[in-house]
């Protein structure tokens, strides 16, 4: 049971830091940033709950603040560029901030042992979980408890104008503008939010596997953060989660019976699923599908 | 088209997912079976590392198997099966595949190889046993790989069977001293972004060096995934010591190395990295790495030591100073089975768990491929070692100091 | 006074190592833009293809002994022929329509070519053969390295034969009206299918040329190596200007000398630090990299 608990906490965490990419995908641009702002909200939630004796939950929302606010800094610049040169200058972004980490120590005498961040060496022993009682049962509906805040707002914001001025600004952005859109606002909102929520995911992250060192936070984690709205598609939330379960549940997880075949196949299998549907595995279609099943209208046409 | 390729996505994650439920339910054993689970790394550049282990565990199995068995708590005997599992050297996969293996009917689990999945995987065991307060996962997990210094003090549940680096480099660096007494000088090279390498450059080889009367002269640093060399070489060419001490793994060694050749930069001697002292290194630069020294604490040496080398060899792996731990942990498992009466039945499983532990907890010496171990309180060993050197493609016990 | 000198020395000795190895570094940036230029798509195994053609002539040379220069040549054929199959597995069949479905191929791509690497060779670093490895030319207080010498001159000689090929040649000119109009030079009979599958395979082979080059310059290959450059070519692209060959060609350079200079001041942790920084002042200066058009031109 255990193992399906920590499971659903693993799925938990990796969609939140999917749809913090999902947010700034909306409007057209690809974040590879988000691993940096993650590692942010992991180490500041890390240090607060470790050095300062915090709760995790305040400890975990100054991190995402601290994180959101980074987005926003680094966002005005950024914008400037768009397309591929977004993604260059953001994986750029990100690995700055994975290299501040291996350059970064900060420990102090705490009950006769020095604890927090030591550079290259990480930062061990992060036990907020363990040390008050949380069962794997607690930690995974925490978990999950963030996740549908998360997922909740971000549904209620597409169905809203919000939502509609993101999508129009992601389609066209010319268009977006002569409808009288601030291109430049929008994006650093996205860009913010999905800092905001990388940094919420970060916390949670330094807490479950209780030591983060700077090599968790690489261009690898970075991919995967834009790889899961990729996947799933960018039509709702549940895209991403869908992926999410693809990667961590079905590949990482469920092909674990297939012994060496496995880590061959995650790649060619990331590979087929694009060829057979690139528009993600929760797609238009599916979606539409979806609601005709609850609306009881049969097959939906798109 | 497009509505059978969604039948077609839609049926192929649900029968992995099948697999994904099914996979840790394991048929009810007829028969007594002594569950040891194996894990580490098996795809990613450590993948020998895996491999090996996985090998030599299933060796050492076969070959208690075969010579009789595990003797059980109420007098039947066990025979040990081996299941191992990959963690891609990744710390939240590493803690999936633990908590997967508490699922199974395992009693002890030996892992994993690398240091980043060492340390969060202690983290989330019960720090004390017994503490009720706190919910930590209690599974025994006796470590062959994993090297960096102090990790199983992090939990009561964590033990390691890998070599003291502190203890080995004290002692030979003082051997070094007292075989060359005109060498005065050292100069480090350290792969400055791998948590082991950098701790066993900081904390034991250049603190060792200096308690051996010799004077650091300073450090070169580089990293992992580098390729160029030149400014740390330089650097160390303008030390001009006269042993350069490389605490890298066999990668960049041979990067240095290499460099080092071009250069011209001939120190009196060379020491290396414990790790080091593998196939990799001779594959990769076996003419550079000529005449380096390394402390290690497996070797060929012993009738007992050769004997586990050939019967991993003859499972398609091979028995060095990381996985030759793999062999020692499955018989000391032996004995501690043995000793704690544990009974390998399915309404034991938590019971058996604990003995085990406890009785890892109560070791103070355990039997080794090349002698006896000392065990520390804190879970860790201190395991005898030679001293091994590169000569001619091949590594060659240098000194032997357990003589 | 003498300190002062001999970090002078230093100093310049860096930067000419650099410069001799950001070759490698301008030559996977090439593959990066040329591929862009034409299908403005991103190819992200591209690294991870050229290390693997490398890889693909070890193994032959395993089997049928051959000196250096064939192991080269064997990289180059292997690579050119990865870089169709990326074409058909990635590229071919995602509609034009849905750009990030062909990144994330490419993305899995990369994790399939490595993870083949790492089970074909259990992750342990092979030795690469070298030409002049042993050769240290020097001048006065300062030393160049045969092998970078021979990869520099290796890694010129291919990109002016690849210059040629584009700006002197019939698939060259249909390359360019490709990367310019589609539509257009579909019209005049260009065929885009066609020509794009080419600019792979030659992009490809030119990547081969650079995983060997790599190869013999560090003297062993390992999969550790991929990640490192996919980001430093993507980092070249972009500094050079996407779709610029002269701009990742000057880009590789000046950033192998930037990196080996604060490698010399800064320390290796910092290093990597001030190459994204030096990203940053381009993307903020030059956004168009360092040869950006005039406004206005085609």
């Amino acid at each position: 049971m255990d193992f399906y608990l920590g499971l659903a906490q693993i799925i938990g965490v990796h969609t939140i830091l999917g749809l913090s990419a999902y947010v700034v995908m909306l409007t057209g641009q690809l974040s590879l940033a988000q691993a940096g702002f993650f590692a942010i909200g992991a180490y500041v939630a890390g240090m607060l709950t470790v050095l300062a004796g915090f709760h995790i939950v305040p400890a975990m929302l100054v991190g995402a603040v601290l994180a959101g606010l980074m987005a926003f800094i680094v966002g005005f610049p950024a914008l400037r560029v768009k397309g591929l040169m977004l993604v260059i200058a953001t994986l750029a972004f990100g690995e700055f901030v994975r290299l501040f980490f291996f350059n970064f120590d900060y420990q102090i005498s705490k009950g006769g042992i020095t604890v927090g961040p030591l550079g290259g060496e990480g930062f061990r022993q992060i036990r907020f979980f363990p040390e008050n009682g949380w069962t794997s049962l607690d930690v995974m509906l925490f978990v999950w408890a963030v996740v549908i805040i998360v997922m909740a707002a971000l549904w209620w914001m597409d169905r809203s104008r919000a939502g509609a001025v993101l999508r129009a600004v992601g389609e066209d952005e010319l268009a977006a503008q002569s409808a009288g859109i601030n291109l430049t606002v929008v994006k650093v909102a996205a860009m913010t939010a999905g800092g905001f929520i990388a940094g919420l995911g970060g916390g949670i992250y330094a807490h479950y596997t209780t030591h983060i060192e700077h090599l968790n936070f690489g261009v690898i984690l970075a991919t995967f953060a834009i790889a899961y709205p990729i996947l799933g598609g960018l039509s709702n939330v549940f895209g991403t989660l869908v992926a999410v379960i693809f990667i961590q549940g079905v590949l990482v997880e469920g092909l674990r019976f297939m012994g060496d075949w496995r880590n061959l196949l995650f790649g060619a299998l990331i590979v087929l699923a694009m060829n057979v549907r690139p528009r993600g595995l929760f797609d238009e279609r599916a979606t539409a599908l979806l609601k005709g099943l609850f609306t009881g209208r049969g097959h939906a046409r798109t | 088209m497009q509505r059978k390729l969604s039948a077609l996505t839609i049926v192929g994650p649900a029968i992995a997912a099948a697999g994904l439920l099914a996979a840790p339910l394991q048929p009810l054993a007829m028969e007594r079976t002594v569950h040891i689970a194996g894990f580490g790394a098996k795809s990613g550049v450590v993948r020998s590392f895996g491999v090996n282990t996985e090998a030599v565990m299933l060796a050492a199995a076969k070959h208690i198997n075969e010579s009789g068995g595990v003797k059980l708590g109420d007098g039947t005997t066990g025979k040990i099966k081996v299941s191992f599992y990959d963690d891609r050297c990744n710390a939240e996969e590493g803690i999936s595949v633990l908590r997967r293996i508490a699922t199974t009917e395992a009693l002890v689990a030996v892992g994993p190889t690398c240091s980043n999945v060492a340390e969060p995987l202690f983290g989330i065991l019960q720090k004390k046993v017994g503490d009720d307060k706190d919910t930590g996962l209690q599974f025994p997990v006796f470590t062959d790989t994993a090297i960096k210094g102090g990790l199983a003090k992090i939990s009561e549940w964590a033990f390691r069977n890998v070599p003291n680096e502190m203890e080995m480099y004290r002692q030979m660096f003082k051997w070094i001293k007292a075989q060359n007494p005109d060498l005065k000088t050292v100069f480090g090279g350290v792969e400055e972004d791998f948590a082991h390498s950098r701790f066993t450059w900081y904390k034991v080889m250049k603190t060792r060096s200096g308690d051996a009367g010799y004077e650091v002269l300073g450090e070169a640093k580089w990293l992992l995934a580098d390729t160029n060399f030149t400014t740390q070489v330089r650097k160390m060419r303008k030390a001009k010591a006269d042993v350069v001490a490389i605490s890298a793994h066999p990668f960049t060694t041979c990067g240095v190395l290499k460099e080092m050749q071009r250069q011209r930069v001939k120190p009196k001697l060379l020491v290396g990295l414990t790790s080091s002292s593998s196939l990799e290194t001779l594959q990769g630069c076996a003419k550079q790495a000529e005449g380096i020294i390394i402390p290690t604490s497996f070797a060929p040496v012993t009738p007992a030591a050769k004997m586990a080398a050939e019967a991993a060899a003859k499972l398609g792996g091979s028995a060095d100073l990381h996985s030759a731990a793999a062999w020692e942990i499955v018989n000391i498992l032996k004995g501690v089975i043995e000793g704690q009466k544990v009974m390998a039945k399915a309404d034991t499983l938590k019971a058996d768990r604990r003995k085990i532990r406890d009785g890892l907890a109560n070791l103070k010496t355990t039997g080794g491929l090349l002698g006896k171990i000392q065990r520390t309180d804190e879970g860790e060993a201190v395991k005898p070692y030679v001293y091994v050197h590169a000569k001619a493609g091949e590594w060659a016990v240098l000194h032997n100091p357990i003589k | 006074m003498e300190d002062f000198l001999f970090d002078l020395i230093d100093l310049v000795q860096s930067i000419a190592d650099g410069l001799l190895f950001g070759t490698t570094y301008a030559m996977i940036g090439i593959g990066f833009t040329l591929i862009f230029g034409v299908m403005d798509k991103l190819n992200m195994s591209y690294a991870a293809a050229a290390i693997a053609g490398a890889y693909s002539s070890i193994a032959i040379l395993a089997v049928v002994p051959a000196p250096a220069p064939v192991a080269f040549f064997i990289a180059a054929i292997a690579a050119g022929l990865f870089g169709y199959v990326i074409y058909l597995l990635c590229f071919r069949f995602i509609p034009l329509a849905s750009p990030l479905a062909t990144l994330m191929a490419t993305v899995g791509m990369l994790l399939l070519i490595d993870e083949i690497i790492v089970h074909e060779t259990d992750g342990m670093p092979q030795p690469y053969p070298a030409l002049f490895d042993d050769v240290m030319v020097e001048f006065g207080p300062f030393g160049l390295r045969g092998d970078l010498m021979f990869v520099f001159a290796v890694s010129v000689v291919s990109m002016a034969v690849l210059l040629y090929l584009i700006y002197r040649t019939r698939l060259g000119i249909a390359t360019r009206a490709v990367s310019q109009q589609p539509v257009a030079a579909q019209l005049c009979g260009i065929g885009l299918e066609r020509t794009n599958a080419m600019t792979f395979v030659i992009t490809g082979v030119l990547g081969g040329i650079a995983g060997a080059m790599i190869g013999a310059a560090v003297g062993v290959l390992s999969p550790l190596l991929s990640i490192p450059f996919t980001v430093k070519g993507l980092i070249v692209t972009v500094i050079g200007g996407l779709g610029s060959i002269p701009g990742a060609i000057i880009a590789g350079l000046l950033v192998g000398a930037f990196e080996n200079t604060f490698q010399f001041l800064r320390g290796v942790t910092e290093r990597d630090m001030y190459v994204m920084l030096l990203l940053f002042v381009f993307l903020f200066l030059r956004p168009g990299g360092i040869f950006s058009p005039p406004d206005g031109r085609d």
